[in-house]
């Protein structure tokens, strides 16, 4: 997720590849890229085409066609490199022309793994409180969700996006859409509860929990990666937890395969 | 292009267009002439079209069982969710026009379909349109579904739209020019009605309805300059036509430099990177590690991992500039391949790294374009082809069709 447009605009939506902002390391050592784009050489037009068999007028308007063509493109091409590129001069003062141009349909982020890639295994975990068909509360352990993704991505050659991307990016949207104290920010914090609890009740309707879900609360575990064995780094290998508050489930919180679960429970 | 029929036009030389004095005054001139003449590089804009349809094709028919869960409307981001982040942010998708689910399946198929259709070239360049609208539905549908790889295709799909990408190893290129085209104009009504329909509900946002009832229009030119104008007018819809795809096509090169650029730029100034350890860690993800055994073999070398991470940044950065010499840039175009075949299998982003290949193949040089396609036409002789050769005929004596022509 690109914080650099979060700020200026709560989007960044697409992409997605985990990256890790480095905040220790500053230094704006910036630069942009050289676009540039020859083309493999080709036989050149033959009389009957082009612009060259076209009598004056014509011309004009393939003139003003390639004119008008040609710009488009620059101005594209510069917008969308704007849109990648570090918060700069031109940026900050055109911010919203480029937001306007590049938003929704150019929106990309390529910091793929970058600057750092993420170094955490975050881990979005569940528990819930549960009705039994004899009346009583019960109250589950933590059901780790993220290793139930983990399970069905080992030693699978093509890992569906349900199970790679789908709670994994829901919780990435929660953390990016809310702060410290999970206060959500508008629309996109409201939207983002609802999503992650969604997402969830999704995931316990395929297990049996023993009765009717009322309440349930998420947590996040967030582990770091071990140090490679040859750095002489030291880990805190220490589970850092999020936990969200207890949320009553309704029904705008379960999707059609929980619902339909929810209704074999009754 | 060319009717069989038609009369040759009167030629002027290019020295009318330019008043030709200086030497780069002709060489202008010259380029000129070239960009408007040609669509350039027809192999390489065949092989992003078939590369994009093939990956989107493939991805659409694994997740099929999933399809609901991810762009369903009941899935758990709801059409109600939807509908209030694009009504916010105004992307484009034909799923937001009903919440019902049979309306959901009918977008679903005609994404398979029209990804399938954009592959083989039929009617490629009404596909690329529906293959474009396949994919913004599906995927602005549920955009908290995507990663890099979406992203890439999301806009390759719209930059595909502009080029004339069927010139070779299509359908297109290989029917008869001389046969009164009936499907054309057939097609061409049906797609306008439902147009019609559509704006009539008035579901989709002036911007999109121009620019759909544009290309339908532009599509009615073509025949009709076919048909009653083929001199001058029918030359300069050509001209303009090989204009915009030359424009995309470009775009779509300095696309995949701008990839390459930013997480090459943004790879440079992180210290995980710096230290040479970076892949270590996505090799340590639970969500990137489908392979433990294999990732941990790899990532138990220091020297190699460090190797590894130098060379990534490397080659990323370096790659635009190398586009200045062809032979450099036929090797970095090789590593990038192999790179991304691995991460395919080493963290799990098999459809991430074909969209990538699929990106990266637009450099790729005709020499090597054409003899891979020879001896893929050798592998599978069809019928009917077997005398017409293997031999793709070159764009320039080959139709290169709108919708209905």
């Amino acid at each position: 997720m690109s914080t650099l447009w979060i700020t200026v605009r709560a989007d960044g939506d697409r992409g997605g590849m985990d990256s890790y902002e480095d905040r220790g390391v500053s230094a704006g050592r910036d630069d942009g890229s050289g676009p540039g784009a020859p083309q493999a050489p080709r036989a050149p037009g033959i009389p009957g085409s082009g612009i060259a068999a076209l009598s004056l007028r014509y011309q004009a308007v393939a003139a003003l066609a390639l004119a008008v063509v040609g710009v488009v493109a620059c101005v594209h091409l510069g917008m969308v490199f704007l849109h990648v590129a570090p918060s700069n001069t031109l940026t900050k003062q055109n911010g919203e022309a480029i937001d306007d141009w590049v938003y929704p349909e150019f929106e990309q982020n390529w910091k793929l793994f970058a600057p750092n890639p993420l170094q955490q295994n975050i881990a979005v975990q569940v528990r819930a409180q549960v009705r039994t068909a004899g009346g009583q509360w019960k109250t589950t352990g933590w059901i780790d969700l993220s290793a139930q993704d983990g399970e069905a991505i080992r030693g699978n050659l093509l890992p569906s996006h349900t199970v790679q991307n789908a709670l994994r990016r829901a919780w990435d949207f929660y953390t990016a859409s809310h702060d410290n104290a999970d206060k959500p920010n508008g629309m996109r914090g409201a939207l983002s509860e609802r999503y992650v609890r969604r997402t969830v009740m999704l995931r316990l309707a395929q297990q049996d929990l023993g009765g009717e879900i009322e309440r349930i609360q998420v947590r996040s575990e967030t582990k770091w990666v071990k140090a490679p064995s040859w750095s002489d780094e030291k880990t805190n290998t220490r589970p850092a937890h999020r936990v969200l508050p207890w949320w009553t489930v309704t029904e705008a919180d379960l999707p059609e395969g929980a619902r339909s679960a929810s209704e074999a429970a009754r | 292009m060319s009717e069989p029929d038609r009369t040759p036009p009167p030629t002027p030389s290019p020295r009318t267009f330019v008043p030709a004095r200086s030497a780069g005054a002709r060489r202008l001139a010259r380029a000129v002439q070239r960009v408007t003449s040609t669509a350039l590089g027809p192999y390489q804009s065949a092989v992003v079209r078939i590369g994009f349809s093939l990956t989107w094709l493939l991805f659409l028919l694994f997740e099929y069982p999933h399809r609901r869960e991810l762009y369903g409307p009941d899935g758990p981001w709801d059409w109600d969710m939807a509908q209030q982040l694009i009504g916010n942010n105004h992307a484009f998708t034909a799923l937001m026009w009903s919440q019902s689910t049979v309306w959901f399946e009918i977008v679903y198929g005609l994404a398979v379909v029209s990804a399938a259709l954009l592959m083989v070239g039929w009617r490629t360049r009404t596909m690329s349109v529906l293959f474009m609208i396949g994919v913004l539905s599906l995927q602005n549908r549920s955009i908290f579904m995507g990663d890099g790889g979406d992203n890439v295709i999301h806009l390759m799909a719209i930059y595909l739209v502009l080029t004339r990408c069927g010139q070779v190893w299509s359908l297109d290129a290989r029917r008869d020019a001389g046969r009164a085209d009936r499907v054309g104009p057939v097609l061409w009504v049906a797609l306008g009605a439902c147009l019609a329909a559509v704006t009539f509900t008035g579901e989709i946002d002036g911007g999109w309805l121009l620019i759909f009832w544009g290309l339908l229009a532009v599509h009615a030119l073509w025949w009709a300059a076919g048909r009653y104008a083929p001199g001058q007018p029918r030359i300069l819809l050509d001209v303009v036509t090989n204009v915009v795809h030359n424009a995309g096509l470009v775009v779509i090169m300095a696309e995949v430099c701008l990839v390459y650029a930013t997480a090459g730029w943004y790879k440079i100034q992180g210290s995980r990177w710096q230290d040479g350890t970076a892949l270590y860690y996505p090799l340590h993800l639970d969500y990137f590690s489908p392979w433990p055994g294999l990732s941990g073999l790899l990532a138990s070398s220091g020297v190699i991992v460090m190797l590894l991470t130098y060379g990534t940044v490397v080659v990323q950065v370096a790659f635009p500039f190398t586009l200045f010499n062809r032979r450099v840039k036929n090797v970095l175009l090789a590593v990038m391949i192999a790179e991304h075949a691995a991460i395919a299998v080493l963290l799990g982003l098999p459809f991430f790294s074909l969209a990538m290949i699929a990106a990266d193949a637009v450099f790729l040089p005709t020499g090597f374009l054409r003899r891979v396609g020879h001896r893929a036409a050798r592998v599978r002789p069809r019928r009917g082809d077997v005398e017409a050769a293997p031999v793709e005929r070159g764009p320039r004596e080959e139709q290169v069709r709108t919708l209905v022509e």
